[in-house]
């Protein structure tokens, strides 16, 4: 399927914004447009659109290009419908699927798997890195700082390293296409922070340990440099494609 | 397009919800066991197994619904337009 017949062609010719009389919708489509939820929804929002039009022509305040609703009743209603919905799914849930409650910890005795909640493995994970705490030989083979000091530290350089982002890159990109390199190194995160979640597990894989720890390094990486390599490759037919949109130029023959 | 894929999203979040409600009554052991996809309870009573038929039917009903709506009408859509083009 091809959108060239919908776009405006640079010889004037294509669909312009007064319709055609071809354009003119047929009696099935009047039909469609008029009936069930579709009639109800658009009447909602044209008498919004003409409310909002009366209000602004009795104004005395300056004309300006925003659209919006009332707060009563459209954004009240709006609310309150949806606030309802996440309530009633709320009550719901808890009726129909209660919560498991299991027994009460037993404080003498040590549960052979400790973890904290889902949304911390990966601070967890960091606090694992105890492999990577060197040993310095100016210091007579002893670590310089114990490895638990050595996690936290490891914390708050990941967390410092997420906290600077915002200041090297801010954002501007509409899709990850358009900036390769920091998509490439939000993926790289995304991905390191999994790997870092299974860190405190990898006694649990049936491999050997050390290949768990290196994957964990290296899969993000590997991935990140994939992205980049993927996005960029990409990148040259989407600037291509966004440059012929806009100014609406024909591609050389 | 949009309007479909809504469509679709609805069918297959409800019917999920259905078959997970079920699930969670009739194939689950215990919470620490098989939650969710356990073996059917043995010699169910005539409400349970009226259950269990809902149960498949909400499935069957969120996975191909997705399907219609998210492939299968889309598709057809396509495969019209390009042969009126033609």
């Amino acid at each position: 399927m091809s959108d060239s017949n919908n776009e405006p062609r640079t010889d004037g010719s294509g669909p312009g914004i007064v319709a055609p009389d071809d354009e003119v919708p047929t009696w099935r489509e009047r039909k469609e447009r008029t009936t069930g939820l579709s009639r109800l929804t658009y009447e909602y929002f044209e008498r919004a659109r003409r409310e909002d039009q009366d209000l602004r022509q009795e104004s005395s305040y300056v004309e300006r290009d925003v659209l919006g609703f009332p707060t009563w009743p459209h954004e009240t209603i709006r609310n309150i419908a949806l606030a309802s919905f996440f309530t009633g799914m709320l009550l719901f849930l808890a009726a129909m699927l209660p919560p498991h409650l299991g027994d009460p910890a037993n404080p003498a005795e040590t549960p052979s798997v400790i973890l904290p909640d889902w949304y911390l493995y990966w601070s967890f994970g960091l606090l694992h890195l105890d492999p990577l705490n060197p040993e310095l030989a100016i210091a007579g083979g002893e670590k310089i700082m114990s490895d638990e000091l050595y996690g936290v530290l490891a914390n708050v350089v990941a967390v410092g390293a997420i906290a600077i982002v915002p200041f090297l890159n801010k954002g501007s990109a509409r899709r990850p296409v358009e900036e390769p390199f920091w998509a490439a190194v939000g993926v790289g995160g995304v991905v390191f922070a999994f790997t870092m979640s299974i860190l405190p597990i990898q006694d649990m894989f049936p491999w050997e340990v050390a290949i768990t720890f290196d994957l964990a390094f290296l899969l993000p990486i590997v991935s990140a440099a994939i992205t980049y390599a993927v996005l960029k490759t990409m990148r040259e037919g989407y600037m291509y494609d966004l440059n012929k949109r806009y100014y609406r130029l024909r591609p050389p023959q | 397009m949009a309007d479909e894929f809504m469509k679709g999203f609805a069918i297959f979040t409800a019917g999920l919800l259905v078959w997970m409600t079920f699930a969670g009554w009739y194939n689950t052991e215990s919470f620490y066991g098989t939650q969710l996809v356990g073996p059917n309870p043995e010699d169910p009573g005539t409400y349970t197994a009226m259950a269990l038929v809902v149960k498949d039917a909400a499935l069957y009903f969120a996975l191909l619904g997705a399907l219609t709506f998210w492939v299968l009408i889309p598709a057809g859509r396509r495969t019209r337009s390009y042969y009126a083009s033609r």
